[in-house]
């Protein structure tokens, strides 16, 4: 049973981050899932995504998720370490229709391993499932759900964007498995040594004193 | 070598410090188009917290006594104990205006004389992998009454940001006949004069009336006691007008305005006596400063780059930009290290090079084997705190920040200590002796473990001159920020050199006071929760 008399705002909230190379279909991904759209135009990096809030309930208590997009600084690797603080589970992003994209994964993998926090749940996903039917798979199911599990990855799947075949089932997977981590979860509460700007009581103009 | 295509981007930004990177974030809604990249493979510039293996990679490279450096080096992981090579000379400078710097102060590079030194059984005493920790090059403390913290709210920027305690009443380090060295909190507010047991009577009241003086020091009422003496030095005054004749009391008092030179004016030292008391209790009981989880300001930087790039802004770091030779009036044309050509309206930096006028402080980072919980004790109302001041009053004061493992700079068990002088031909043995002495006065505290030190970083910091430089090029702007004010608390100053460059670049478009306001940007997800057992 999901939590009703509590409000929302005091559901745990999870972080999760999306990574992969450039074209993988990230952003394609995260606004199929939250907001059900899709733009089969739109092939260029998307502007003013800094994340998407999504509640989901798993094995009957509700989540607060917060997922965040590269915001293309994937394009050149410069995603920064604080990308990647707190995150809960980070969701590695290739396209199975382009042999590259599945070929950089290695290296995403090192990244999310290096600055992640090492409990992370890392979930890998191929996207543009869609392709197949024209004969567009370049990387077989086989290759992404063994070099997943060489990597101890906690799930696959491949999923369409396109056609929203298996969008949700990404996203579920990884957080019945941060869920199943108690000292990972410990963190979705806010820190109790960080100091909670209660922003309503900040003046606007501090220095008028 | 991805295209970046042909067409003239508004504004490249070069070096992800601090200033740049707020200016990142103040154009983060702007629709310019912004390339922003460092030659650094890391963000901060001057203001980044590094790992031990970029911090040894660090040192090697500002071993040298001065000279303009680079810091584009291959890493090399040293297991050596000490390790000063002397680096390679070059200029850093986006002009190419300042090549063959003399090692004079002047015109040398803000960082040098870096050394760092490793514990031989370093490992054996617990030092884990290099990653684990981020060493601070600007660790400031922020009071909760700086202006960063009212943009970062407005911009809605804190969201990312992590911001913990600074234990409000610092520490002074003391020698007594009796019992050694000790050491003493300092009174910064009417209740801890009021319950401080070491204070006589008569002082207690002197500290009472000077409290009440400075919370309104700049009130047309009490300007007259002291704005004939704003250029003599504080210490001189607190002994003429409120007769503090304790050099104990003095030196307390004193320490409240985190000043590296003893002989701090009356009219700076009371404006920093009156920032760190107003600043109580403005967020919440119990800490008038905070600092940023994980490295400071660094993670302040991160997060403006992070608003830039989500703007639409292209972020690349390992990347060198030079400007040059042809230009054609209304844009200049900029090579990258990565052999790409791209051209440019306006060209924002950080100017790279000393001014003669400025102080060199020194630094010394060490990370200790011991959370040194002894320091960090609060109130069971206050926040944990995080960081604490240690200072040692002498001529120039030392100070020591010391940071526990919440900062995230360490791992659990461990902290990092920051301890911070002006520049002095000794200042590196001045530094490690203060260190030796917090370690030992720790060692007499009862449950406190045996505490080594695992690694050390030593280094100088000069600052560039303290305006920005402004230079057009047609009708190309060039905008240079000053090098990161070296000040132990967060200086607002700086500030201003931002909003000018943003000014500039948003050549009027938006009015001023739209400067770093923005509305949050999360979208919310269809409200129908996804269920699943």
């Amino acid at each position: 049973m999901a939590p009703t008399s509590a409000s929302e705002d005091s559901l745990p909230v999870l972080k999760i981050l999306l990574i992969g190379p450039s074209g993988a279909g990230k952003s394609a991904l995260l606004l199929r899932y939250c907001e059900d759209q899709f733009d089969p135009e739109s092939t260029t990096a998307t502007i003013g995504i800094d994340f998407k809030m999504k509640k989901l309930a798993v094995r009957g208590k509700g989540y607060r998720l917060n997922i965040f997009d590269t915001a293309g600084q994937e394009r050149f690797r410069t995603l920064s370490t604080s990308y990647y603080r707190g995150a809960h589970g980070v969701i590695l992003v290739y396209d199975i229709s382009n042999k590259k994209s599945f070929a950089s994964m290695e290296k995403w993998v090192d990244e999310a391993r290096l600055n992640a926090n090492p409990e992370a749940v890392l979930y890998f996903v191929g996207t543009k499932l869609d392709k197949v039917a024209a004969g567009g798979r370049a990387v077989s199911f086989e290759e992404g759900k063994a070099f997943a599990e060489a990597q101890g990855a906690a799930g696959f799947c491949e999923v369409s964007s396109k056609t929203r075949e298996n969008v949700k089932r990404p996203f579920v997977e990884v957080v019945d498995q941060i869920v199943q981590k108690p000292q990972l979860i410990a963190g979705a509460a806010p820190s109790a040594k960080a100091v909670n700007f209660d922003m309503g009581s900040l003046p606007s103009n501090p220095c008028s004193c | 070598m991805e295209s970046l295509g042909e067409e003239t981007w508004d504004v490249v930004i070069s070096g992800t410090g601090l200033s740049q990177s707020l200016l990142a974030l103040a154009l983060s809604r702007s629709n310019k188009r912004i390339i922003h990249l460092d030659k650094n493979d890391f963000y901060g510039e001057h203001d980044a917290a590094l790992s031990l293996q970029e911090a040894d990679a660090w040192a090697q490279t500002y071993a040298g006594g001065g000279a303009a450096q680079q810091l584009d080096q291959p890493h090399s992981s040293t297991n050596g104990t000490e390790v000063p090579v002397a680096g390679p000379s070059g200029a850093a400078n986006v002009d190419n205006s300042t090549t063959a710097t003399p090692p004079s102060k002047e015109g040398s590079s803000i960082f040098r004389n870096a050394h760092m030194w490793k514990h031989s059984d370093a490992e054996a005493k617990g030092l884990s992998f290099p990653r684990a920790y981020s060493l601070a090059l600007a660790p400031q403390i922020i009071h909760t009454r700086s202006e960063l913290l009212s943009q970062l709210v407005s911009s809605k920027a804190y969201r990312q940001v992590e911001f913990l305690a600074v234990r409000p009443s610092f520490f002074i380090y003391c020698t007594t006949d009796t019992n050694g060295a000790m050491l003493a909190r300092i009174p910064s507010s009417r209740e801890d004069v009021f319950s401080a047991r070491n204070i006589p009577p008569r002082s207690k009241r002197r500290l009472m009336t000077f409290l009440k003086f400075v919370i309104d020091y700049d009130s047309d009422e009490q300007k007259p006691v002291w704005q004939e003496k704003a250029n003599k030095p504080l210490s001189e005054f607190l002994v003429d007008k409120f007769k503090f004749d304790d050099e104990d009391l003095r030196d307390s008092i004193l320490a409240l305005t985190l000043t590296l030179d003893e002989k701090i004016t009356v009219e700076d030292g009371l404006a920093m006596i009156h920032r760190h008391i107003s600043s109580m209790g403005l967020f919440g009981r119990g800490f008038c400063a905070v600092y940023p989880k994980w490295g400071g300001v660094s993670e302040i930087a991160q997060v403006g780059c992070r608003a830039g790039a989500v703007g639409g802004g292209i972020y690349m770091l390992d990347t060198e930009v030079s400007i040059s030779e042809q230009g054609n009036g209304s844009e200049v044309t900029l090579n990258l290290s990565n052999k790409a050509s791209i051209k440019t309206t306006a060209v924002v930096s950080s100017q790279q090079t000393c001014s003669a006028e400025t102080h060199t402080i020194a630094r010394l980072v060490a990370i200790i084997n011991s959370p040194l919980d002894s320091l960090f004790d609060h109130l069971a109302d206050h926040p944990k705190p995080a960081v604490t001041v240690i200072v040692f009053s002498m001529d120039p004061p030392i100070y020591a920040f010391v940071h526990s493992s919440d900062t995230g700079e360490c791992p659990e068990g461990q902290s990092v200590i920051y301890m911070t002088m002006k520049a002095t031909p000794q200042s590196s043995e001045a530094l490690d002796g203060a260190l030796e002495c917090v370690l030992q006065v720790l060692e007499s505290v009862p449950d406190e473990p045996e505490a080594d030190v695992l690694y050390k970083l030593y280094y100088e910091q000069g600052t560039s001159a303290r305006e920005p430089v402004v230079k057009s090029q047609g009708s190309a702007t060039m905008f240079e920020f000053p090098s990161p004010s070296v000040g132990l608390a967060f200086d607002d100053t700086s500030l201003d050199a931002v909003k000018e460059a943003w000014k500039i670049i948003m050549n009027n478009e938006v009015p001023d006071d739209e400067f770093m306001k923005f509305e949050d940007r999360e979208g919310m997800g269809d409200d129908d929760d996804d269920v699943s057992d």
